[in-house]
């Protein structure tokens, strides 16, 4: 041997029915699974060793069993360059949805009918092809062609001119340092959020002052649930199903909102990321949640040492692994840093500092974890180690957005994942692109 | 009595091939096991009780344990390649 060794997987049981979805998306659809009993993690070591008695039988069987499977039986692939099928449905919005809701095609809220008229409409804005793949989506790897995200974004309540956002969303959740597949079946509450930048945000109306994590703007709502959308049908990660989170949270609904450049007294976060000024873009977060931190104080170190308390809490999985969480300055906030002459990686180094977690905080398990998750980079933790929130202090990511008022918020991040930031190509910005390509070339 | 209309199905199909059927062993006597500890609470212990019982009874004749930073990132390539390349069979995990 070895080229080719056998494969199992031991799986609790809450987790078979992800485990076996997997497999399945993955192209190995019948890989053994020998189960054990869930919850395993909080079981007495005499419970374990009873436990490894009956999965080593299991083991022993299964791994001389041969496959079942008959490689002719196989479903049929549709080709890549499969468009998407139409149905006939009754033509009755109440009709529609109870279909769309029994086939676990939406997320409990009514949608629109994705028609073929619909569809057409948004597909005017961009210049791809329908069938262009844009990304696949974990974990079911669906391909989310131009179309797909069409529909999905239609029956979201999306303006046909949001596809372009939706299109570089799609791209940005499926690059691999965003790693989608672990935010998609986690059982933290992770949604993914939109931050986007850039001269797009105001044409397309994305609220990024007062109340922009909440409700009232169009394009903050829909956008945020187009996403969603398509995580669910293109991403195949259904609530209970491969999404096993424990509780979700409502951003999973929708949560998305843009920067608030003109209340910035810094650079915007698409420039930091190297983009013009003049450039939009989409910015994906696997976020956990939003803290509010109501802070009145005048003077930036009164600021900062709260903000820092408050991301030091001790179940927080950034110390675990070394994180990338997220901070939404409210502007009064920005400007009572800025005005004291700190920049906005000063301000990241600050918060870094100031927020080292003393080990000995995390108890039991999850203390082994953080030791597993940060020796590479830490070294040997003991109870006394100052374990920093990240690997490094730019990896804390900041922007700007709220109204007036005195609350900045907390984002943390799920763990491993970092945030990706794509420009949204306009279809004119596409052609100014191609005439500028052509000016050169001449 | 509503008429029909035709709508969007918006279920996008995954393009993944079945790659390859599962491969099975003879028997788990003087074979060489893998373990890939996941790093979630206990699955380090259940791996050497797994071990143990994997010898004792099964006759397996060595088991090479290797641990992942954590449960929801992948092992590294070098992990996968030197279990690929020393073990007849590899024991993964997941679940809480």
């Amino acid at each position: 041997m070895k080229r080719g060794a056998a494969a199992l997987t031991v799986c609790s049981t809450s987790f078979v029915e992800l485990g076996r979805a997997q497999q399945k998306a993955l192209g190995y659809p019948d890989l053994p699974i020998a189960v054990i009993p869930h919850p395993f993690g909080i079981r007495t070591r005499d419970e374990l060793r009873r436990i490894a008695g009956q999965c080593a039988d299991d083991i022993a069987r299964l791994v001389c069993e041969p496959g079942s499977r008959d490689p002719a039986a196989s479903p049929r692939r549709p080709s890549p360059a499969a468009r998407a099928a139409l149905i006939e449905a009754p033509d009755d919005a109440d009709e529609i949805n109870r279909l769309f809701f029994e086939r676990r095609w939406c997320d409990g809220l009514p949608v629109v009918a994705p028609t073929a008229g619909r569809v057409e409409r948004m597909l005017r804005h961009t210049r791809r092809a329908p069938e262009d793949i844009v990304a696949t989506i974990a974990p079911g790897f669906g391909a989310a062609t131009v179309e797909y995200i069409a529909i999905n974004a239609v029956m979201a309540g999306c303006y046909p001119e949001y596809l372009p956002v939706l299109i570089a969303a799609a791209e940005a959740a499926a690059t691999p340092e965003f790693h989608l597949q672990a935010l998609q079946v986690t059982t933290n509450p992770a949604a993914v959020w939109l931050v986007i930048n850039g001269p797009i945000a105001r044409r397309l109306g994305v609220n990024s002052g007062g109340n922009c994590l909440g409700p009232g703007a169009w394009a903050n709502a829909t956008l945020g649930r187009a996403l969603r959308l398509i995580l669910q049908n293109i991403g195949r990660a259904l609530p209970r199903e491969m999404d096993r989170a424990t509780q979700g949270q409502p951003g999973k609904y929708t949560f998305c909102c843009a920067e608030n450049e003109a209340e910035n007294p810094w650079e915007p976060l698409h420039v930091e990321r190297g983009f013009a000024p003049d450039r939009s873009t989409v910015t994906v977060v696997g976020a956990l949640g939003t803290w509010n931190m109501n802070i009145t104080a005048k003077d930036a170190a009164d600021v900062l040492s709260m903000i820092a308390d408050t991301m030091a809490f001790p179940a927080s999985s950034d110390y675990v692994y070394g994180g990338a969480p997220w901070l939404v300055l409210s502007p009064q906030h920005a400007h009572v840093l800025h005005r004291e002459g700190l920049s906005k990686a000063e301000v990241k180094r600050r918060l870094w500092e100031q927020s080292k977690l003393l080990a000995s905080r995390v108890p039991g398990n999850d203390f082994g974890r953080m030791q597993t998750g940060r020796r590479a980079e830490l070294g040997e933790i003991g109870p006394d180690t100052l374990v920093p929130i990240s690997a490094r202090p730019e990896h804390i990511s900041i922007i700007v957005a709220g109204g007036s008022g005195t609350h900045s918020v907390y984002v943390p991040v799920s763990a491993h994942t970092r945030s990706a930031t794509r420009e949204v190509m306009l279809s004119e910005q596409m052609n100014r692109d191609r005439y500028h390509e052509a000016f050169i070339a001449k | 009595m509503a008429g029909s209309t035709l709508v969007f199905d918006p279920v996008a199909p995954c393009h993944n091939e079945p790659r390859q059927s599962r491969r099975a062993l003879d028997q788990l006597a003087g074979k060489v096991i893998g373990f890939i500890d996941n790093a979630k609470p206990n699955f380090n212990y259940l791996v050497d009780d797994l071990a143990e019982v994997l010898v004792s009874k099964y006759g397996v004749a060595s088991v090479i344990k290797r641990r992942k930073r954590s449960a929801s990132m992948a092992a590294p390539e070098a992990m996968v390649k030197e279990l690929a390349e020393q073990c007849d069979a590899v024991i993964t995990g997941s679940g809480d």
